[in-house]
């Protein structure tokens, strides 16, 4: 440290920085370094995950990551799967793309809240959030729950489309392509927005491949990958819509990319509605452990009762690698199991703990008013990296 | 004489603001004194049957978060029998325990908002159990959402 420089530390308590802390070097008011320094809201899910039975993992994968829940939930289910080699029916697999795809919309809803009110548009931030609760209403109806869901199990899902979900869901689509013209007056086309975010945080395309950064934050820099087209699952694989791409890599790209994806996954949402096969929600192997009289109980109310295997879930000896599209980003999971009802070895890689390296990438040169900036654009969630 | 494009923006996203300030409903309900009419299915603080209950303990099992623990209860003129209590401090509301109850002893209410003086308070024994949480000392005013094209959510007296 020469005599020029400051350190600085923002953080762990919540000024905006969400639970983590930044060690910050200065020159005049130029970041020279920065450091994150992550592990303040650790919760070893894997550890954790390690004394539990295979279902009970389920809720608790989709707790570090809150507003994505999910896709951290549907990718340990496909881990589990393929352990105990079953895959869910055509039904349940439209389902969970379901699912998925309205939880990316109010994740992306609360990213961008998120990053108005760091840019200190309390509007754009009381919008973004107000809009994200017609997602989670929406889910809310299909699932029972508001955020975790843990609607996604071994061989399929929990509940069928209630009676009514369709034109729900067709009115909620219909009004947020509207409110998304009136966000790009007031927020996306806003001068301001633009002044802040427009060529800060540039993050070119070889360094994204090189730091191993995942989801939009990878797709704005130019690379064109997404595990819903590289590796497709659930339904993703009978479904139209475009990996979004941007090449200018700065914060502004980063939101916009968030935005475009909001517009693909409605497009997802009508064709699942349109599309979605008849047939079951879960794999026959299950269904026929389930009594008659309780099978003829869930196709009057689409709501799944579990077989009583479930809570005693043994699979074979083996290991288990998945990956799914998160809305942050790509969730790794690596599930070993021993013949036992616990797994041996539980490794879940979270896309937040993939992108955290961006903040020493992209800080340094900028101003320390650009943190905030820079920071919402990434979308990051201490929680989800810490896990 | 054409205003640079900045103006335009600028003045845009102002006039946007300005339409919201007006606009109505908004989404808000004035909880507590209104609440949400909950859908079917919601998956509220669980509610045991005692009737119904097999004593196959599937629920204190299945359950993520050791909430649920099997009590023996004396019952008159029987054998003792194990029937679950649960502590709501821990619950996560995943309602898998709902899900796995082969006898359907074991139901969803739409009560998620209970608070209580004592952490204890919050330990349900079986009898307790079976009458369920508390419901609201208050009544509030109930409405339904709707979804709506025009304003997103339309909360409609209930
Ligand atoms: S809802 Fe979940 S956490 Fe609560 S008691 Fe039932 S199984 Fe346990
Ligand atoms: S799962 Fe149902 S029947 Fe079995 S012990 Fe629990 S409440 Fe009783």
């Amino acid at each position: 440290m020469s005599e020029r420089t400051i350190e600085l530390y923002i953080g762990p308590q919540h000024p905006g920085s969400g639970h983590m802390r930044f060690d910050i070097t200065l020159d005049g008011d130029i970041i020279v370094k920065a450091e994150p320094s992550i592990g303040y809201v650790h919760r070893s899910v894997e550890k954790i995950a390690e004394t539990k039975t295979y279902i009970q993992i389920a809720p608790l994968v989709e707790r570090p990551s809150l507003a994505d829940t999910v896709n951290p939930n549907l990718g340990y289910i496909l881990a589990l799967e393929k352990l105990l080699g079953i895959e869910a029916p055509p039904r349940a697999q439209y389902l969970r793309t379901l699912a998925a795809e309205a939880n990316r919309i109010h994740s992306h809803f609360y990213g961008i809240g998120i990053l108005g009110i760091m840019l200190g548009s309390s509007t754009a931030f009381m919008w973004a959030f107000a809009d994200r609760e017609i997602m989670i209403e929406l889910l809310q109806m299909l699932t029972g729950a508001r955020i975790t869901y843990s609607y996604v199990i071994p061989g399929g899902v929990r509940r069928d489309l209630p009676v009514g979900f369709k034109e729900a869901a067709e009115k909620a689509l219909r009004y947020l392509e509207r409110r998304l013209k009136d966000y790009e007056k007031l927020f996306f086309e806003n001068p301001v927005t633009v002044a802040r975010l427009k060529g800060v945080g540039v993050l070119k395309k070889e360094d994204a491949i090189a730091l191993g950064i995942v989801g939009p934050n990878l797709r704005a820099s130019g690379v064109h990958y997404d595990v819903r087209r590289i590796e497709p699952y659930a339904a993703y694989d009978d479904l139209d819509f475009e990996v979004v791409v941007k090449k200018e890599g700065d914060s502004y790209a980063r939101l916009m990319a968030r935005v475009e994806e909001i517009k693909q996954s409605m497009r997802i949402i009508r064709q699942v509605l349109e599309k979605i096969p008849d047939g079951p929600i879960l794999h026959e192997k299950y269904y026929k452990m389930i009594p008659p009289k309780t099978r003829k109980q869930i196709e009057e109310t689409g709501r799944l009762k579990f077989p009583a295997a479930f809570a005693t879930l043994k699979p074979p000896k083996g290991e288990a690698l998945s990956r799914v599209e998160g809305a942050r980003g790509e969730f790794l999971y690596y599930v070993v199991s021993d013949g036992s009802p616990r797994p041996y070895r539980f490794r879940m890689v979270s896309p937040s703990f993939r992108n955290v390296w961006l903040f020493a990438h992209l800080l340094p040169g900028h101003r320390l008013a650009d943190i905030p900036a820079i920071y919402g654009s990434i979308d990051y969630f201490p929680p989800c990296a810490d896990r | 004489m054409e205003l640079p494009k900045r103006v335009v923006h600028h003045i845009e996203a102002l006039l946007t603001g300005a339409k919201y300030l007006v606009a109505k409903p908004r989404m808000t309900v004035m909880y507590p004194e209104e609440a949400q009419i909950l859908p079917e299915g919601y998956r509220g603080m669980p509610k045991f049957n005692r009737e119904k209950c097999r004593s196959c303990s599937l629920c204190a099992r299945i359950c993520p978060a050791n909430a649920i623990k099997m009590y023996t209860v004396e019952v008159e003129g029987e054998k003792k029998k194990k029937y679950p209590g649960i502590n709501y401090n821990r619950c996560i509301f995943c309602g898998f325990c709902v899900d796995i109850c082969p006898a359907g002893a074991l139901e969803f209410t739409d009560i998620h908002d209970y608070a209580s003086y004592s952490l204890e308070d919050l330990v349900f024994k079986p009898d307790r159990f079976a009458e369920g949480p508390p419901p609201r000392p208050f009544k509030p005013k109930l409405v339904k959402p709707m979804l709506d094209e025009e304003v997103g959510l339309k909360y409609v007296p209930g």
